[in-house]
């Protein structure tokens, strides 16, 4: 007796190859963290570099010693100085005491401008700030 | 005659969903711009209106010049100088502050290098076990107190 044999199946099922690419658009898309402050500004460079909290606060200082302020959630917004700093701080530790900030300066301003900010921060009762930094091409 | 008809496809073709879908991932990919989000974290000192008066003696005074030399309790010095100069008086009193004090027209990245480099202080001396006490006053508090 001769068995007929059977046809073999000869493709790969692509069907859900589709599903599985939108899930994985769907995973970046949620897990992505959005940059609050676009300011172009050339960071100072350090060795220790600690990871920043998602969700902290930002102020940014450009060359020019314009300032930007940001709540972490919004895009950052130009403020004149560093009082509306201290008023913008204040609002932000008043619903959240211990909210990170983050001092993003151009390394070439003038030091009294972050001096400045710092002060503001200090007076608004922030508890932690960081400074944002590049990692040192030296070392 | 009768005309033979093929039949007709009555099927989505979906095989290519696929590549649209790579073809997406790999744009956002690519047009992702990376957030810089590492930094180096300084604690403010808790605005105290009796704050604990510091001996300007007790401490050390690292000074920054607007071109960026250091002055350190007067003495100018090169910022790899600091961690061996800070070592036996650190040994004697771990706690001893150490004041940074930048001028106001000194570019801010002199500060963060001065910063970053008293904080790797444990890591690059055998001698020094507790962290630095660093203390950035704000020109505020420096006429305030000092003056």
């Amino acid at each position: 007796m001769k068995l007929a044999s059977r046809e073999l199946e000869s493709t790969i099922p692509t069907a859900s190859m589709a599903d599985i690419a939108f899930l994985l658009i769907i995973f970046f898309m949620l897990t992505m963290t959005f940059e609050v402050d676009k300011t172009k500004v050339q960071l100072p460079q350090t060795n220790l570099r600690y990871e920043i909290p998602k969700k902290a606060a930002y102020v940014a200082i450009d060359v020019q010693g314009q300032i930007k302020v940001s709540n972490g959630e919004e895009l950052s917004a130009s403020v004149g100085n560093a009082d509306d700093v201290l008023s913008f701080a204040a609002t932000v530790i008043a619903t959240d005491p211990n909210k990170e900030f983050v001092i993003k300066a151009d390394g070439n301003v003038d030091y009294a401008e972050v001096d400045a900010v710092m002060d503001a921060l200090k007076r608004a009762k922030v508890k932690l700030i960081y400074l944002l930094s590049d990692a040192a091409t030296q070392g | 005659m009768k005309i033979e008809r093929d039949p007709v496809d009555d099927e989505i073709p979906t095989s290519s969903m696929a590549d649209i879908a790579f073809l997406l991932i790999i744009y956002f990919m690519v047009t992702t711009t990376f957030a810089a989000t590492r930094g180096l974290d300084f604690a403010l000192p808790e605005e105290d209106d009796n704050p604990p008066v510091v001996e300007k003696e007790d401490s050390v005074l690292i000074e920054i010049q607007p071109s960026g030399e250091l002055v350190v309790d007067q003495k100018p010095m090169q910022l790899s100088e600091i961690i061996p100069y800070l070592e036996p008086k650190l040994v004697n009193n771990p706690k001893k502050p150490v004041i940074i004090r930048p001028d106001p027209i000194s570019p801010y990245k002199y500060m963060v290098s001065v910063l970053d480099e008293l904080r790797q202080a444990t890591d690059k001396s055998t001698q020094i076990t507790e962290d630095i006490r660093i203390s950035v006053p704000t020109q505020r508090e420096i006429e305030a107190l000092w003056f």
